[in-house]
């Protein structure tokens, strides 16, 4: 896996680069910066999402059903602490899955990388130096 | 501070939710959805609007997003179009609830 690199552009705006790709992670301007990107918790959302949609994608692709996969998620912000308390993800399955098929593409969404690390927590190893 | 909305002075907070759940009617949640940029109130728009204000004043809290899906029978993006600014932060302003924690 290559390293993410996080670095501050300015104010709470940060960029997030991995092998010479960008993106932007910024608060809005209600919370303190500029809206210049997206928030962590969306880029976790967003992530989430993702896999879900590859995932799901792949799935329809080795199946034969053609069309788009899309994936739309929200999520819910509890207190004491400030954390996610719920993530809600609608999957809209291309027109040619048939209906009796949603059950299986439940199945599926399991092999999702990012939501089987959400059923089983990794370890977080942090460590803290100051910088020369 | 204090705005005008539905013909009356209303106090809200920094991101314009009503201080007072109880100063809330249908005409303040016409000009609070203007402030979210729903210049018509649907049928749609006031499914949403009534099921979060019945369940807030039953609860004294504001659903879960999917039970909101379910008991409107509206699919989340179809929320996000009658409230773009989502279910928290636009709907529930609209139906007269507290802001919501978080920072989204």
């Amino acid at each position: 896996m290559d390293l993410i690199r996080i670095r501050r552009r300015e104010g709470l705006a940060f960029d997030i680069t991995v092998r010479e790709r960008t993106l932007s992670c910024d608060m809005s301007v209600s919370d303190g910066g500029q809206g210049d990107g997206f928030a962590p918790v969306e880029l976790f959302a967003g992530s989430l999402g993702a896999c879900i949609a590859m995932v799901v994608q792949g799935w329809c692709d080795a199946c034969g059903h053609g069309g788009d996969v899309g994936v739309d998620v929200a999520l819910e912000l509890v207190p004491d602490p400030t954390r996610i308390g719920a993530i809600i993800a609608d999957i809209e399955l291309p027109a040619s899955v048939p209906a009796d098929r949603c059950d299986a593409v439940r199945r599926v969404v399991e092999h999702c990388v990012i939501q089987q690390t959400l059923k089983q927590p990794p370890a977080l190893d942090l460590e803290v130096s100051v910088g020369s | 501070m204090d705005i005008k909305l539905g013909g009356k002075d209303v106090a809200i907070d920094e991101d314009g939710f009503i201080q007072d759940p109880a100063v809330w009617d249908e005409a303040v949640a016409k000009d609070l959805a203007l402030t979210e940029s729903v210049t018509d109130m649907t049928e749609d728009h006031w499914k949403v609007v009534n099921y979060l204000r019945q369940y807030y004043l039953e609860y004294n809290m504001a659903p879960m997003i999917r039970k909101l899906c379910k008991e409107t029978g509206f699919k989340l993006k179809e929320i996000y179009d009658l409230f773009p600014s989502g279910p928290a932060k636009g709907a529930c302003k609209v139906a007269g609830l507290p802001k919501p924690t978080g920072c989204v």
